[in-house]
């Protein structure tokens, strides 16, 4: 059975990014109700994104929720901008290396003047390489 | 050529003794100049004809600095440009390469020698730069921003002062899928030297 995998970017208000990856195909798919599940989990997990941020110094928050067989990783940036991950249990550096890969773009991304901070991201380039990067990593 | 390779031997010359500053600032400062504009006049078209404005001021002082810094170094000027294809190689191998480090092609002379353009591999202002998705709610269309327009009012200033009134266009630009950055430039006419009538001797 494919676990998709959610990655979704949340800032102060509002998730600013969505992308779901299917581990199989490499693509976006399934259907909508374990879709919208998925989205349910990752949201309730971020009250305890803010408990777990006080814990450690680092970027990197590991995993801060278990739900059935899911878990939730999450990456902290210096903006406070939440990267977050919900997997089938992948292993932590994995998901470590795939985080930092995503802070890279992201940083590149805000560096874009015409980008502003803290609202939703609609570039296709963005995008691709967050994707290319899932299945690099991820899959 | 020789004048050509004396020109970019001469350019490299010059990039070297000048003060260099920090590229992604340079970059960044420019980006938000040109946000800045767009928030403020929200019509490309109009952000297109300030950064010509600021482009030109800038260039009317540039071109004091580049002719007493070539002069001093005693480099490459000791003959005066004899046709516009010489003031081409001068503006793309030695002014461009002397304030921003880059090197630019000359090309794509006219017929008549009048036009030329030059060409630009990268392009230090534009760095990290994407142009924002057409808006679909109609929005403004930043796709007719000429994001690099800076350029084309340097290089009219520039021009303007040593006599010779040109117009400059972007004619490509990598922002908007091109390989490369191409600025055509025209003469419109050689003026006639002279602080103007009200200094005429009696």
């Amino acid at each position: 059975m494919s676990s998709p995998i959610l990655f979704v970017i949340v800032g102060k208000n509002e998730p600013l990014f969505e992308a779901e990856i299917d581990t199989h195909t490499g693509t976006t798919g399934g259907n909508d109700l374990s879709t919208r599940q998925n989205y349910f989990v990752l949201h309730s997990a971020l009250d305890l994104v803010e408990k777990s941020a006080w814990t450690t110094n680092s970027m990197y928050l590991r995993v801060v929720d278990k739900v059935n067989h899911q878990q939730v990783s999450t990456f902290l940036t210096a903006g406070n901008i939440k990267f977050m991950l919900l997997h089938g249990g992948k292993g932590e550096e994995v998901v470590r290396s795939f985080f930092n890969e995503v802070y890279g773009y992201y940083v590149k991304l805000s560096m874009n003047p015409f980008y502003k901070y803290d609202t939703p991201i609609t570039s296709l380039a963005f995008e691709n390489r967050v994707r290319a990067a899932a299945r690099a990593y991820l899959c | 050529m020789s004048s050509k390779s004396q020109a970019a031997q001469a350019g490299q010359a010059l990039w070297a003794k000048m003060p260099k500053a920090n590229a992604e600032l340079f970059a960044l400062t420019y980006g938000s100049l040109v946000t800045e504009l767009v928030r403020d006049y929200e019509d490309p078209i109009e952000v297109n004809a300030q950064l010509d404005r600021i482009g030109y001021s800038i260039g009317v002082r540039c071109v004091d600095e580049f002719l007493s810094k070539a002069d001093v170094a005693g480099m490459g000027l000791t003959t005066q440009c004899q046709n516009l294809r010489d003031t081409a190689e001068v503006v793309a191998k030695m002014g461009f390469k002397m304030f921003l480090g880059i090197q630019a092609e000359v090309g794509a002379f006219s017929q008549d020698q009048r036009c030329f353009s030059i060409y630009l591999q990268d392009n230090p202002l534009s760095t990290f730069v994407e142009l924002p998705e057409d808006d679909p709610s109609g929005g403004e269309d930043l796709r007719r921003l000429k994001y690099s327009n800076l350029y084309c009012g340097v290089i009219r200033g520039a021009l303007e002062q040593v006599n010779l009134k040109v117009d400059c266009n972007i004619v490509r630009d990598t922002l908007k899928g091109d390989e490369l950055n191409e600025i055509r430039v025209e003469l419109k006419e050689v003026l006639a030297d002279g602080a103007g009538d009200d200094y005429k001797e009696e």
